[in-house]
């Protein structure tokens, strides 16, 4: 086997010089001449009737170049899912109803933000408001106010359904009857947000030959391509989405938002470039935030805590379209069966309209909130069996090779090896229950818990696969061209680290083009976890066929087997002459004159579960997720003041199996800003929303973690794959799983040290002081 | 239509060099900058004084530039962060921020590395508190903070070609 010289090494990022000397361009930093500013008006109601919308008065005031409503457009709809069962719900500008305080009502262009605010004063809409609703569960009862109608193929009395997910195997009521224990417990999730820092924006550019360029933050531009197309019913060939730097993402800027429909068509309209950008007041009060989840398991055990049967049901509070709702309680499904065997399964989840924004993924998508009640009702079972934390765990964790209830595989799965290594790491069997049993005289009480979970990387859903193209330059360098899009994960760092190794070129020698739909090739985008997968290996595909490509050529010069040439610094030699040799400069020119002008170029593509046509069912679960999951434990210890009920994360400890890390400093920086945004989830961050209205729509008021805040976060690699030249490789995910598993250790960490079991989060000190009996 | 009050002669220095700049009174400096300037590198990221990313050195000192009136920097020396380049590569803390892996998606990173900078030019071994205390006015989502400790302690350890913060 080849020694590896670039993945698996600590490459530094290749953006980053750009970065930490303020020349990366983001979408807010593109300037164009004549360009105009662009603005939304939004709707004050959770919930109304339109009337009438007059924009004569703003239409006047100099300045205005546009004003669009719905009228101007073609009334195309769109959603995060686009299905046969789900079709798409959402007008980019409202038509007869508002649904949620800022949806999108009217847009302006005007020559400079100070008009576009004047503009807006000056438009008039008359509404009917209409009774609202916005808790789930009183918005399922029959007597709630209609938001939309029950999906029709939902049955039972619920009202303002948008989907369900139901699956199971095995015998639930068998499985519960053979059990020696049995409980049901009920968990809650609050809202939180992504909190990139890059505020969304978008410049859109009509030019004069019918060409729309578009720049946005976003998480991958070919979708941003196909909804934008649709919805203004151009051809893709005449929509162009281009690069730009983006400034974190988290889920959060995956789909079509309004913003970037309305800058499209405004543009269309004035025929100069317009910019838009989204106040931090919009994004935190009408943009679309993660999803809280009420979950309802019911779970039985033998004694030695084998689990026998576990029951599911899962309530989504959607908001007001349909956006990611049922795309989370089908994943919550996926979250609950993929770390533990369980014998008998029922699961139902229903994804429920109300008028608070829409919803959409939120780094984990469900799988923090899915996991912090399965890992704390596993806690409370392996205590009243009297065994510990570990041994339930390792009893009922799946093993390699193990095929999942869905037909998928787990393949290498280190799982076991994780719960093993990190209980010898933190000494988590020795520490656990001294914190209750240190006396309730100590006002400092300490603690230790775990929680495992898994995700996927990469699965079916638009657009599929990646593809990618590397090319030969005449001197011998590289270049790679991706539609992947580095949403600060790393995403062109890795890449280029598989063409490095592949070629044996220096990664600074690589130059990269990316996501541009019109000069890269299309790719499965930076929000599905599949990139180091997905693009991972159509890039190792198309650097493969490049070095096939410069092997033969060598082969043939040299007179040599090509199993006997090595390829070092650009250069092809024979093994054991290192002076028989020739550059890759020399190849390529060879090339050109005795391959038909061939400079040498690859292309590599890739798509996971290639004999799967599609995604499962959303509403059945029945069909292939996906072929790669990770999975990880992780530890948290804390320490908890009884007095203030104030809680600290003193460490955290996360043993994962990512496959093999293609750059363990990147890596790093996915598991310690998880641990962060856990900690965030955990103590800090709520959205707090009164009648559909935001009632801290800033960050002093959502408190995000600060270097203050900073948890001591360590890791442990638990190695399950290789990556070898030439051979196809299957690591796995590290963006999603990580924020998942270490919110559960910490519900669990803070019942070892004071005996009292959350069942909600955030772990705020008021409910833990309830819990010790200090306040009422 | 309000009339707005009339431009106002605004004389400042920024990155060393010497501008005259007709601005209204309501224009902050991080408008003057971004949108006057070109200067693009300055970010922001709330434009209510909450997440730091618009953080600039005014005579060496860092400040919120989205809730400073350009008008109140008149005569006064700012720096962004296209003032550190001096054509030699990168300066002590732009390297060790790279180096420790504490750039990830990068808008919080000038605000970062111009806090820093100004931290160690005032207190070149600050203690793990000091070093808090002076970035904590500074979000990050990416990183969980870890990392970018870690490149202020690089960057403390370290020492540029003439033994300051310049280039490395």
């Amino acid at each position: 086997m080849d020694k590896l010289d670039y993945v698996g090494k600590r490459v530094l990022r290749k953006d980053g010089p750009d970065k930490v000397t303020g020349r990366a361009m983001y979408t807010v930093d593109m300037e164009f001449r004549g360009m105009l500013t662009g603005g939304i008006l939004r709707s004050p109601h959770p919930h109304a009737r339109i009337l009438n919308i007059d924009t004569s008065r703003a239409l006047k005031l100099p300045g205005v170049r546009a004003v669009i409503t719905a009228q101007d457009t073609l009334g195309v709809k769109h959603g995060f899912v686009e299905t046969p069962r789900y079709p798409p719900d959402q007008h980019p500008l409202a038509t007869d109803k508002v649904r949620f305080v800022g949806e999108e009502v009217v847009a302006v262009a005007a020559t400079d933000p100070y008009v576009v605010e004047e503009a807006m004063d000056l438009i008039d809409v008359d509404y009917e408001p209409l009774p609202a609703v916005f808790d789930a569960e009183e918005a399922m009862k029959p007597e709630a106010p209609e938001i939309h109608p029950t999906h029709p193929k939902v049955e039972g009395p619920f009202h303002n359904i948008g989907g369900k997910t139901a699956s199971g195997w095995g015998d639930i009521e068998a499985g519960f009857a053979n059990s020696d224990y049995v409980r049901q417990d009920r968990f809650e999730s609050h809202l939180r947000t992504h909190g990139y820092l890059e505020p969304q924006a978008t410049v859109a550019s009509f030019e004069p030959d019918g060409k729309l360029n578009i720049w946005t933050s976003s998480q991958g531009p070919f979708i941003k391509r196909a909804k934008l197309a649709r919805t203004l019913g151009l051809p893709f060939s005449t929509v162009r989405v281009q690069k730009a730097y983006v400034g974190g993402a988290f889920g959060g800027k995956i789909d079509l938002f309004s913003h970037e429909f309305c800058a499209a068509l405004l543009s269309m309209k004035t025929g100069r470039p317009v910019k838009i950008i989204v106040s931090r007041e919009e994004i935190f009060s009408a943009y679309r935030h993660g999803q809280p989840l009420i979950v309802e398991v019911k779970t039985g055990a033998k004694k030695d805590g084998t689990l026998l049967a576990q029951q599911f049901k899962i309530i989504n509070n959607a908001g007001a379209y349909r956006g990611s709702g049922v795309v989370v309680i089908f994943l919550a499904w996926g979250f609950a069966m993929l770390p533990y065997r369980v014998a008998n399964f029922e699961y139902e989840g229903y994804s429920v309209f109300t008028n608070n924004p829409i919803r959409t993924p939120q780094r984990g998508h469900g799988a923090p909130q899915l996991r912090f009640a399965v890992e704390s009702q596993l806690d409370m079972i392996a205590e009243e069996l009297g065994i510990d934390p570990i041994e339930i765990r390792m009893k009922n964790a799946r093993r390699s090779g193990e095929q999942l209830p869905n037909g998928d595989n787990v393949h290498n799965c280190g799982l076991r090896d994780c719960i093993q290594l990190i209980d010898k790491h933190t000494s988590l069997r020795e520490k656990y229950g001294q914190g209750r049993a240190a006396g309730s005289s100590d006002r400092m009480r300490r603690g230790i818990g775990i929680g495992v979970s898994s995700y996927f990387g990469g699965s079916l859903i638009y657009p599929n696969s990646s593809s990618v193209v590397v090319k030969m330059n005449d001197d011998g360098s590289v270049a790679l061209l991706t539609g992947a899009m580095d949403i600060g994960q790393g995403a062109e760092t890795i890449l280029s680290q598989i063409v490095a190794e592949e070629l044996k070129v220096p990664v600074d020698e690589i130059q990269v083009t990316a996501a541009d739909t019109e000069t890269t090739p299309v790719d499965i985008g930076s929000w599905i976890s599949g990139n180091a997968y997905v693009s991972g290996n159509a890039t190792r595909m198309a650097a493969g066929e490049v070095r096939k490509k410069l092997i033969d050529l060598a082969s043939e010069a040299l007179e040599a087997n090509a199993d006997d040439l090595i390829l070092k610094d650009k250069r092809i030699y024979v093994a054991g002459s290192p002076n028989r040799g020739l550059t890759y400069q020399k190849l390529v020119s060879a090339s050109i004159q005795e391959r038909k002008g061939d400079p040498i170029i690859g292309e590599g593509h890739w798509r996971t579960m290639r004999d799967e046509p599609f995604h499962p069912s959303l509403a059945s679960t029945k069909g292939r997720w996906s072929e790669n999951y990770a999975f990880d434990a992780q530890t948290a210890e804390v320490e908890v003041d009884t007095e203030t009920g104030e809680v600290r994360l003193l460490r955290a400890v996360t043993a994962h199996d990512c496959g093999f890390p293609i750059n363990p400093l990147l890596v790093e920086g996915q598991i310690d800003g998880q641990v962060s945004m856990a900690l965030g989830h955990a103590f800090l961050e709520e959205i707090m929303m009164e009648e559909g209205r935001t009632l801290n729509p800033n960050w002093l008021d959502y408190r995000m973690p600060t270097i203050h805040n900073m948890a001591p976060s360590e890791h442990i690699d638990v190695i399950t794959e290789k990556y070898e030249v030439g051979q196809p490789y299957r690591t796995k995910e590290v963006g999603e799983g990580y924020v998942s598993a270490i919110l559960g250790a910490i519900a669990n960490a803070i019942y070892d040290a004071v005996g009292v079991r959350l069942f909600s989060t955030p772990f705020s000190a008021e409910k833990i002081l309830r819990g010790l009996g200090k306040i009422k | 239509m309000e009339k707005r009050p009339g431009k106002q002669l605004l004389e400042l220095t920024v990155n060393d060099e010497f501008y005259e700049l007709a601005v209204e009174p309501q224009e902050t400096l991080l408008e003057v900058l971004r949108n006057h300037l070109g200067l693009t590198g300055t970010k922001e990221g709330c434009g209510t004084g909450e997440c730091g990313t618009c953080t600039v050195l005014m005579e060496g000192e860092p400040i919120l530039s989205c809730l400073t009136l350009a008008m109140d920097c008149r005569q006064k020396k700012i720096q962004t962060i296209e003032g550190l380049d001096r054509g030699e590569g990168l300066t002590v803390v732009q390297d060790a921020f790279l180096q420790q892996g504490a750039v990830q998606c990068g808008f919080c990173t000038p605000g970062m590395v111009l806090a820093t900078t100004a931290l160690l030019e005032e207190n070149p071994h600050p203690s793990q508190e000091e070093i808090k205390k002076g970035l904590e006015g500074h979000l990050c989502r990416c990183t969980g903070y870890n990392k970018i400790f870690e490149a202020v302690e690089q960057a403390a350890r370290g020492k540029s070609r003439d033994g300051d913060l310049g280039s490395v």
